[in-house]
């Protein structure tokens, strides 16, 4: 499995951001490296949010999947973090490691039925409250959580955490024409399950 | 470009890859074409429920304790192997148990085996007075006293040394390491005893220098155990 050799630093904001904080970071990360789990829980919480969401979109919306893929990707950050090495955000870092690990495992499973997002679901969302934005933002979690793999593997990290296509095309083993083949499936998929195409066909007159 | 080949790039058009020379007469058409401007309006709001989606969800609060078990579990592995491949193979606890056991049984048969052929060959001696094969010559001995005076020097010195480094052996190691030197003593005993007693068998000789150079052989590897070279 290749990984990115022109990682962006972009996939998303960083958990810390001012100089401080990444100082902070950067020395989180270098006791963690020398052996210091409670550095390496400060690391953890700092991203496992964010880790987990993609780890969850990732596998279809299934949430027992998504946290043992999550608990998979932290401790093999752990095993490795000798090779982190900061030409990338530590959170970059993960991201990749997280679609590793899940292609890795992809290749060792047999298929299991998907558990989609309940629309009941609402405590994956931060303040569980229901509002017409949270519903809006379920619909769409179901939506992509009901693409094929391909389709969403691309749509999760191109739309969703701002991967380029170059990017996803090697960590995927893939060309980049293939990734766009995914993208503009997997959108016209949700674009069909979310009401947009019927819209469309509307406005068209059809 | 026509209106087929444009709708085919809408999708890199929303999302600006593409280069300024396509971007402008697929926006041209964009402007005056309903179908694709419906298109390009259905990507956008795409696009935007995409990036709307929450970046953060919080795992299960079990996830941690979970990574951390795994985490320290293999850590305690990791150092468990980590103590055991410090020292070079034969130094290691069972290697040397195993070595010594085999030091031991070696000598344990060698010294039946040449109980025996002592008799034998004694007795061959007896029967064949004069044989220069199984009897050694005053001058064997005279050179083997010589041997064992070198070997039991040795042997001093190497146990010596060796009572002052035990402590950095395991324990176990010190313990199959005594039982082995006594049996190898045991030997050596044996051996002597039956020299006393025929003192012409030469194969009797070749079998006490031969413990001797186990007994300093075991001595040395033992003393530089406890240097871990």
């Amino acid at each position: 499995m290749k990984t990115s050799a022109v990682a962006s630093d972009n996939i998303g904001p960083l958990p810390s951001t001012t100089a401080e904080d990444k100082a902070a970071t950067l020395e989180c990360i270098q006791r963690a490296q020398r052996g210091d789990v409670d550095a390496f829980e400060v690391l953890y919480r700092e991203n496992a949010g964010r880790v987990f969401a993609l780890c969850i979109r990732l596998k279809g919306g299934d949430r027992s999947d998504a946290t043992e893929l999550m608990q998979d990707v932290f401790i093999k950050a752990w095993r490795r973090l000798e090779t982190f090495r900061g030409d990338c955000a530590f959170s970059s870092w993960l991201h990749r490691l997280a679609v590793n690990t899940m292609l890795e495992n992809a290749r060792g499973d047999h298929r299991r039925s998907a558990r989609v997002l309940s629309m009941e679901d609402t405590s994956l969302l931060p303040g569980a409250a229901r509002s017409s934005g949270i519903d809006l933002r379920l619909e769409m979690e179901e939506a992509v959580a009901s693409l094929p793999k391909g389709a969403r593997m691309a749509f999760v990290l191109h739309d969703v955490e701002g991967y380029q296509h170059q990017e996803i095309a090697e960590q995927l083993s893939v060309s980049v024409g293939t990734v766009k083949a995914q993208l503009h499936r997997a959108r016209r998929l949700l674009r069909e399950r979310l009401g947009e195409e019927g819209r469309r066909k509307g406005e068209e007159g059809l | 470009m026509t209106h087929e080949v444009i709708r085919h790039l809408l999708d890199d058009y929303v999302t600006g890859d593409l280069s300024d020379e396509v971007r402008a007469p697929v926006a041209d058409h964009v402007a005056v074409c309903a179908i694709c401007s419906a298109e390009v309006e259905s990507l956008q709001r795409i696009l935007e429920r995409a990036a709307d989606l929450p970046k953060s969800i919080d795992p299960p609060a079990e996830a941690w304790s979970n990574i951390r078990s795994t985490i320290l579990r293999e850590e305690k592995a990791a150092e468990s192997h980590t103590r055991s491949i410090a020292r070079p193979f034969w130094q290691r606890p069972l290697v040397l148990g195993a070595a010594a056991a085999v030091v031991v049984a070696v000598l344990s048969s060698t010294v039946t085996a040449l109980y025996l052929n002592s008799r034998s060959a004694s007795a061959l001696a007896q029967r064949t007075p004069g044989s220069a094969v199984e009897s050694a010559t005053p001058a064997t001995l005279a050179q083997f006293t010589v041997e064992e005076n070198n070997y039991l020097r040795q042997a001093s010195a190497l146990q010596d040394l060796l009572d002052q480094q035990e402590a950095a052996l395991a324990p176990e190691t010190v313990a199959q390491l005594k039982a082995s030197l006594r049996t190898i003593d045991e030997a050596i005993l044996e051996a002597r005893n039956a020299l006393a007693r025929d003192p012409s068998n030469k194969l009797l000789v070749e079998m006490l220098s031969a413990n001797y150079k186990q007994k300093v052989d075991l001595l040395r590897r033992s003393t530089e155990m406890t240097r871990g070279t």
